[in-house]
């Protein structure tokens, strides 16, 4: 795992409030968590991760939704699959979209409130909502709202109760910028009271925003640990895979492997395969090279811009 | 929340509210328009078929005690038999089984509540639903199928109460098998034509291990009439049809315990 130092201050308490040891998931034949350790503070901890990485089983198997098949996971210091009382200081906002279809958003939040046997249901519900910009006295069924009111009265209902533990799997989704930012805001003073909230999410921008420790996964494993800038940094620091289309590859390759600028090329028949730690520096000679070998420079692409590269690369580094 | 609202205050959460809360909002989940036209339509049929029945039996010149003794067989065979544990199929299984597919268990499954309570208000939800729809068929076809000689208002009555009481057995049964398996309507149907509709032709014991035989004797017996097919007494059908809603319902319990839930 790339190990980069813990941020400078947790928020609130120093003590872990979820801990996750050595824990494996498999379905059938797919590992989808592959020995995970970590612990969790107090504060905003964002899991970054593409797609099918394992983040949302990693959150089922902390709710306890479902039990490992290897190690242990504790929240507030108990199993919440067999602990009663702990599962009702989890708030959860799941992945998937469905909701009680029939009942309007004041309906499903109170009823998230009564059955976390909270007093007043319904005053606590508006009160969610509230914070969540929703109008309690919108007397439509959720099965109307739009993806991005789905999410909030989801996100409601986690809250309502007042939770300890705050587990947001992929909580921004369908929401726009403004309610994005507003959440963002939410997110991080609920972390400053010193409650836990994880929040998971594929895309690194919405991770940029959150500016919190980041836990990074990716194919079940945990690749990278650290705050936002530092990943950053070792994302950058890696090396680049561009493709150059040109009539002389043979050549171009010589030249870029010559100059110091390429750190492995692979040749192909009117195109090369360049990997860099210097991206400025191949864009600042690859035309002027062109132009001394006489080539005829097509096309200048890069490979791997996007995420699940960079969690390829840090697994690889492991 | 944030600091500058109110905490939330916690009470202790009995069962019994737990159980009303879960009843609260499935029983509204579980009854959909299109369940409602099927099973009605199926209840509807169930009932012309016995008015039929009933209008021609002058031409059968039959005696008020057979009319009653066909009234009885017909609540029987197409009321008890199929309608019932069809009706309390659709909606047992899927008052769970459907929140399980739909990913909204989790609302019930994460919170500080019994299992017991859930599963209980889950079965009394899908009861609630099917009641009518199983019930009234039953009770209405018999007494049309009896061509309303005297006596057939008895016979409705005590169709019903075979009908609750099937309904309520069946109904959790059927929500223990809407958390066993990903497509319970199969399942159950299999179950009701192939166990409950053979297993009285199969023996004595095979027959005991059927609701069917139970649910007919109450018919039988609460008539008080001799129809022809009571095979236990009254106590020992009400006993059996409580014991197997029962054990269904703590078995439930455990599977939603040990359940994986999306």
């Amino acid at each position: 795992m790339s190990t980069i130092p813990p941020p400078p201050s947790p928020p609130v308490n120093g003590s872990a409030m979820v801990e996750v040891n050595g824990v494996s998931k498999v379905f059938g034949d797919v590992v989808a968590v592959s020995d995970v350790s970590f612990n969790v503070r107090a504060g905003v901890t964002a899991l970054l991760g593409p797609n099918g990485a394992g983040k949302s089983t990693l959150f089922r198997v902390m709710c306890g939704l479902t039990p490992p098949t290897k190690g242990t996971v504790r929240v507030l210091g108990a199993d919440a699959r067999r602990d009663r009382d702990v599962r009702g200081r989890i708030g959860l906002v799941p992945q998937q979209d469905g909701l009680f279809e029939r009942l309007s958003a004041l309906q499903f939040v109170a009823l998230a409130a009564a059955t976390e046997a909270v007093s007043q249901p319904e005053r606590a519900a508006r009160r969610a909502l509230e914070v969540v910009d929703l109008d309690a006295d919108d007397s439509r069924s959720v099965s109307g709202f739009s993806k991005g009111m789905r999410q909030r009265v989801k996100l409601a209902a986690a809250l309502v109760h007042d939770p300890d533990v705050l587990i947001l799997d992929e909580p921004l989704t369908g929401l726009d910028p403004v309610q994005r930012r507003r959440m963002i805001e939410l997110f991080h003073g609920l972390g400053d009271e010193g409650r836990c909230v994880l929040v998971s999410s594929h895309v690194l921008e919405e991770v940029a925003r959150l500016g919190s420790r980041i836990l990074m996964i990716a194919q079940g494993r945990l690749a990278a640990t650290g705050d936002y800038r530092e990943l950053r940094e070792l994302m950058d620091d890696r090396p680049h895979r561009i493709r150059i289309a040109v009539d002389r590859p043979r050549q171009f390759a010589a030249a870029l492997v010559e100059s110091g600028t390429a750190v492995g090329v692979s040749v192909g028949r009117d195109s090369i395969v360049v990997d860099t730690r210097d991206v400025d520096r191949l864009g600042r000679e690859v035309a002027p090279l062109a132009q001394r070998l006489e080539a005829r420079l097509s096309r200048v692409a890069p490979l791997d811009e996007d995420l699940e590269s960079v969690f390829r690369y840090l697994l690889e580094k492991r | 929340m944030t600091a500058s609202r109110p905490t939330p205050t916690r009470r202790n959460m009995s069962g019994l509210r737990a159980a009303a809360l879960t009843y609260r909002v499935l029983v509204r989940q579980v009854v959909t328009p299109g369940k409602l036209v099927a099973l009605g339509a199926l209840g509807a049929l169930i009932m012309l078929v016995g008015w039929l029945v009933g209008i021609t039996a002058d031409d059968r010149d039959r005696s008020a005690a057979e009319l009653l003794r066909d009234g009885a067989g017909y609540a029987d065979g197409f009321g008890l038999i199929v309608l019932v544990p069809i009706v309390a199929l659709v909606f047992g299984s899927s008052v769970l089984g459907e929140t399980r597919e739909d990913g909204t268990l989790v609302y019930l499954w994460l919170r500080p509540m019994g299992r017991a309570p859930v599963v209980a208000g889950a079965a009394a939800a899908a009861a609630t639903a099917a009641l009518p729809l199983a019930a009234i068929p039953t009770a209405v076809g018999g007494f049309l199928a009896a061509d309303g000689v005297p006596g057939s208002g008895d016979l409705a009555l005590a169709a019903a109460a075979a009908a609750a009481l099937g309904t309520a057995a069946y109904s959790s049964l059927f929500v223990l098998l809407g958390l066993l398996v990903r497509k319970p309507i199969m399942w159950g149907l299999g179950y009701v034509l192939l166990w409950e509709g053979l297993a009285v032709g199969l023996g004595e014991f095979a027959a005991r291990l059927s609701l069917r035989g139970y649910t007919r004797s109450v018919l039988s017996r609460v008539g008080e009439i001799d129809y022809g097919f009571d095979a236990y007494t009254t106590t020992t059908a009400l006993i059996v049809l409580a014991a197997v809603a029962v054990v269904g319902l703590a078995l439930a319990a455990v599977r939603l315990n040990r359940l994986e839930v999306d």
